[in-house]
């Protein structure tokens, strides 16, 4: 009995998280179809850019900030050990550039932007002011969804190469004070075995977790039904589902770029 | 103007629309009514192309709504103006801006004329002085009322108005009533308001339509109404003429 029950359960959760991946789906194919030709509002565009990429600007770096210094103290241990001060740059940017950079800040893009943006859209979809954009012939996803998208895309982009270079500087500096690694020992060995492909891997994943924030924000928000206490479950749905997205999606993409 | 045939709508199960037929001609003002939860503010949704229906059609002029591209239903959109029951004011936009929106997305018109014609709505509903506010800082008869002014600032074909006295003092709700009355009256279009003041509708309308339980049990003019035996319409009309406050 109970069993049964548990699998039943497993089988309705898989068929609520499939449709709602195929709703997010079919909203990303509506995206694709509106930029080519591009028809979206650039005014909103503006806006989106400013809230969700400049205003996140503070958030990002103290992050980064932090991150700096942690790899630092992590790494220590065993830098001291192994006598690979000479290496430190180099592994520091490493595992910045590549993975911790643009991860973490997503999830936090995620916390901040993902979850504004999902309570934007569904307080929208549940007062009716969708329906009364749709009313002045405003096609809501042009008008609503794509310049979220792309704001989104870019915003994350510039954010993690200003977060990336925010981390290398801190833990360059802690590496300084606290492992005599000076600065140009930490920069020689980070620009010299850094190749094109680690930089543009960052890039590339940040602009993916950009999109698949933006996609599943935007999705939760327009979907949101059942008043206040929609727009709660959706921002809440919103989140977790782009912490989810991101850890596949950069497991897939570790998995392929080597 | 609008003729919806035979139109039925369920959401999960719950059939809010069961086979409505109603012609609503140029130029009428029709007021709809009916007990809460009846499917009033469905039926506008769907006059107005923002529902799609489980079988019937929307006509709009003859063209059938529900089957056209997007468009096409765009182009309808345009020649609709409708007040939403929840207001649906844009938050970040001040009451000018609010007002003025449809103009700037549907007309050719300059900064300086939407502002003028804007203005003149805004005084018309009597807010004249607050279209510097965000909605948020209205209360909820004044944000009504820009709903109202919102949805009738293109002077729309159709304009569709659900519930724009609700919750208002009678004397308000009777004085918003005569407002669409008279914006009917200097653009002849065609109007539909949905109102729980019974008295105050019939007053103002040329047309009853009367919504029971997803079902149009009456439609006519109002005299005609009054004169209905119809259980249903003389239970309604019953308990819409007891006195204020004393229907507990
Ligand atoms: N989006 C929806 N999802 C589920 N059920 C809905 C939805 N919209 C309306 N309904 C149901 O359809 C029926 C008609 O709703 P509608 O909003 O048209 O009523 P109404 O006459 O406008 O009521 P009121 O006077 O309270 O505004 C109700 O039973 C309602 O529960
Ligand atoms: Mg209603």
């Amino acid at each position: 009995m109970a069993l049964s029950e548990g699998i039943a359960k497993l089988g309705s959760v898989f068929l609520a998280a499939s449709a709602q991946t195929g709703g997010a789906a079919v909203l990303l194919c509506s995206v694709a179809k509106r930029l080519v030709p591009p028809r979206f509002d650039r005014e909103e565009l503006r806006r989106c850019l400013l809230s969700m990429g400049y205003q996140s600007l503070g958030i990002i770096l103290a992050t980064a900030f932090v991150v700096g210094i942690i790899l630092v103290l992590q790494a220590y241990v065993f830098i001291d050990r192994y006598g690979l001060r000479s290496q430190l740059g180099w592994g520091a940017g490493f595992v910045t550039i590549r993975e911790l950079g643009p991860v973490l800040f997503a999830l936090m893009f995620s916390g901040r932007v993902g979850a504004y943006t999902a309570a934007e859209l569904g307080t929208m979809q549940v007062t009716d002011q969708v329906d009364g954009l749709r009313c002045l012939a405003i096609d809501p996803i042009s008008y609503l969804v794509v310049p979220r998208v792309l704001a989104m895309i870019v915003s994350l982009v510039c954010l993690t190469i200003i977060g990336n270079t925010m981390a290398l500087l801190s833990a360059s500096l802690v590496g300084d004070v606290l492992l005599e690694v000076e600065q140009h020992t930490f920069w020689g060995a980070l620009l010299e075995r850094l190749t094109p492909w680690d930089y543009l891997t960052s890039v590339l994943k940040a602009g993916l977790f950009g999109g698949i924030i933006a996609v599943t924000s935007c999705y939760y928000g327009l979907s949101t039904s059942g008043g206040a206490p929609g727009v709660g479950r959706s921002v809440n749905a919103s989140v977790v589902a782009s912490a989810v997205a991101i850890f596949v999606v950069d497991f897939f993409s570790t998995f392929v770029a080597g | 103007m609008v003729r919806i045939e035979n139109a039925s709508l369920s959401f999960d199960g719950v059939e809010a629309l069961r086979g409505v037929s109603l012609h609503v001609p140029r130029g009428v003002l029709l007021g709809l009514m009916g007990p809460l939860g009846c499917g009033k503010t469905t039926l506008c949704r769907v006059a107005c192309g923002l529902e799609s229906l489980d079988t019937g059609q929307v006509l709009f002029d003859g063209v059938d709504i529900t089957t056209v591209g997007p468009a096409e239903r765009r182009r309808a959109y345009r020649r609709c103006g409708m007040q939403f029951q929840n207001d649906a004011l844009f938050e970040h936009k001040s009451v000018l801006e609010n007002v003025g929106y449809p103009l700037e997305r549907l007309t050719e018109q300059s900064a300086a004329e939407i502002r003028g014609r804007a203005m003149e709505r805004i005084a018309m509903v009597g807010l004249f002085g607050t279209e510097n506010r965000l909605p948020n800082e209205l209360s909820g008869g004044q944000r009504r009322r820009v709903a109202v002014a919102r949805a009738c600032v293109t002077d729309p074909e159709l304009l569709l108005c659900d519930d724009p006295t609700a919750g208002l003092d009678p004397v308000t709700s009777r004085r918003i009533l005569d407002m669409i009355a008279g914006i009917r009256y200097q653009a002849r279009n065609t109007v539909v308001v949905i109102s729980s003041d019974v008295l105050g509708l019939m007053s103002v309308s040329e047309q009853i339509g009367l919504l029971w339980d997803g079902k149009l049990v009456a439609h006519g003019g109002p005299a005609a109404l009054w004169q209905d035996s119809q259980p249903k319409v003389r239970r309604f009309l019953d308990d819409a003429q007891l006195p204020l406050g004393g229907g507990f």
